[in-house]
């Protein structure tokens, strides 16, 4: 009785739910997803068994991994190259003559790549640095708008402590926007890193020679090669879900007090 | 029957000189007042002055005036024997909700306030072992600020003020919430403070008249301005200073068993009627 009531409960909006059942119903109703899928029968979309010998294909013939590499160090470094100059813009913004310059590079997140990739192309000494640079805007404006908000939301207390502590001016802002917003400027790699991966395939169509594993698919999509195609959309899936936990795991490791706050939340 | 403690009045350590703070209104207006060194031959005895005043009145205005955060409109807030005009930073300031770097451990976060005070590292280190084990936090002192409890807190807060500041420590509303044995720990705490150097002086902001009367001095009653047909005339200023020290209420551990703590209690709770 007590067990039907709990299974009730999940239907239930902001039940607490223990971590054990949260792995179970995951575990459950990715089986029966991929069940649904093998047996739907439906003649357009590959099935598992399809995909899984066009990503050993993929693998032995066309050097997916070897591409995936490519794509990573590029994804890896516009990430590293993106959220040093959104820290660095937002730290910047604290001083109001560097306000307008912060909101205006927030607002930039409208534009899209087209025009944008002459500018680039014009400080890029190779494709793959070209791959940076545009990658490394696209992530960098959503960032720094994350960024901003965050900081508008700063309280008051928080600045006036550093000020009774005899801090002044950039140090507050080495303090709080800096140190003290590490755990949230993790959180927002983490997202980036994924707004990345979705941009990689753009990015790398511009340049496709320079290889990637984002070329590859617009390689596969445009011969109709639909099991070609989920098998590398799937590699991307799980090579974002394993940087997400390390990602994850860095913050916890750097930042322990943000999980902290979390627990103390919860309780 | 308590004797009265012997003392003497020494050299001046604040003067709030005709401070007034307007945005749209008048806040505060012509607000006025000072704290000497006391000094007794037994013991080293700080100051501890309470300001006590309705809500809304303006005692944080006041409150972030005396800790060098805002600038007042007119007037000025003088700290030390020079009478130099407050700085931020000179003031420790202790918010209701014991503002800490959540990122730093208890650690970093008193070796962080112990360097800003040109200690060299050594000097830094010794000071905070030393306030860690006289706030009985020495176990804490890895924890990060959310893993303590709301004493600890406040209690780390404290000794971070204490570490960057010149003697000075401005507290609002610590008894804001606490349960009566909290209040005494919390009590026991600033009277621990105070009595722990010659010059520490505590400036606690607060509704709470029984533990103001308690731990202080002198209080302070912040009140509306009022001309003389008594309606409010603009601001407010301290308009009565009560000098517990020379009443023979200072410094009592027993002072709520007696007739003459339960008397000016009720006596103030009538006045901030009239406040």
């Amino acid at each position: 009785m007590e067990d039907e009531l709990r299974l009730v409960n999940l239907l239930l909006p902001f039940t607490p739910v223990r971590a054990r059942w949260l792995k179970t119903l995951l575990a459950v109703q990715a089986l029966a997803a991929i069940g649904l899928w093998a047996a739907s029968g439906c003649k357009t979309l590959p099935s598992p068994v399809e995909i899984g010998a066009a990503w050993v294909d993929l693998v032995r013939h066309q050097g997916l991994l070897f591409e995936l590499w490519t794509s990573v160090k590029v994804s890896v470094l516009a990430l590293v190259v993106s959220t040093l100059a959104a820290v660095a813009v937002a730290a910047l913004a604290t001083a109001p003559v560097f306000t307008p310059v912060a909101k205006l590079a927030s607002t930039l997140r409208f534009l899209g790549f087209a025009g944008l990739t002459y500018v680039f192309m014009l400080i890029s000494s190779d494709a793959n640095a070209l791959r940076v640079w545009i990658l490394a805007f696209g992530m960098f404006v959503f960032m720094v708008t994350a960024l901003l908000a965050d900081l508008a939301a700063t309280p008051r207390d928080q600045i006036d402590h550093c000020r009774t502590l005899g801090m002044r001016h950039w140090r507050i802002t080495g303090e709080v926007v800096v140190l003290g917003k590490a755990d949230v400027i993790l959180d927002l790699m983490r997202q980036n890193a994924a707004i990345g991966w979705t941009l990689l395939t753009l990015v790398e169509g511009m340049t496709r020679s320079a290889g990637g594993i984002g070329a590859m698919l617009l390689n596969q999509n445009r011969y109709f090669l639909l099991a070609g195609v989920f098998a590398i959309q799937l590699t991307i899936l799980a090579f974002g879900l394993a940087q997400d936990a390390l990602l994850s795991l860095l913050k916890d490791a750097v930042c322990p007090w943000s999980t902290l706050g979390k627990e103390q939340a919860r309780t | 029957m308590t004797g009265h403690p012997a003392y003497t009045i020494g050299e001046r350590l604040l003067t709030i000189d005709n401070v007034c703070v307007h945005y749209d209104r008048p806040i505060l207006e012509g607000v006025s007042g000072h704290i000497d060194n006391i000094r007794r031959d037994d013991r080293p005895q700080g100051q501890v002055v309470c300001l006590l005043g309705p809500s809304g009145i303006g005692k944080s205005q006041l409150f972030r005036c005396i800790a060098g955060l805002q600038r007042p409109t007119c007037g000025s807030v003088r700290l030390n024997a020079q009478q130099r005009e407050v700085q931020p930073g000179e003031v420790g300031v202790v918010a209701q909700n014991y503002p800490l770097f959540n990122h730093r451990s208890v650690w970093g976060n008193l070796t962080l306030a112990a360097r800003r005070h040109g200690r060299t590292d050594d000097q830094a280190r010794e000071a905070c072992l030393d306030l860690l084990e006289k706030f009985g936090l020495v176990d804490s002192a890895k924890c990060h600020p959310m893993m303590l409890s709301g004493g600890q807190r406040q209690r780390v807060a404290i000794a971070q003020q204490l570490l960057c500041s010149s003697h000075f420590l401005l507290m609002d509303e610590p008894f804001s919430g606490l349960d009566p044995l909290a209040k005494t720990a919390v009590c026991d705490t600033l009277i621990e403070v105070s009595t722990s150097h010659e010059l520490n002086t505590i400036i606690v902001v607060t509704h709470d008249i029984e533990s103001a009367i308690r731990i202080s001095d002198t209080l302070w009653l912040l009140g509306r301005n009022r001309d003389e047909r008594g309606p409010a005339a603009g601001g407010a200023s301290i308009r009565q200073t009560i000098d517990l020290a020379g009443m023979g209420l200072a410094w009592d551990p027993d002072i709520e068993s007696r007739s003459e703590f339960r008397e000016l209690a009720a006596a103030l709770k009538a006045r901030f009627a009239t406040l």
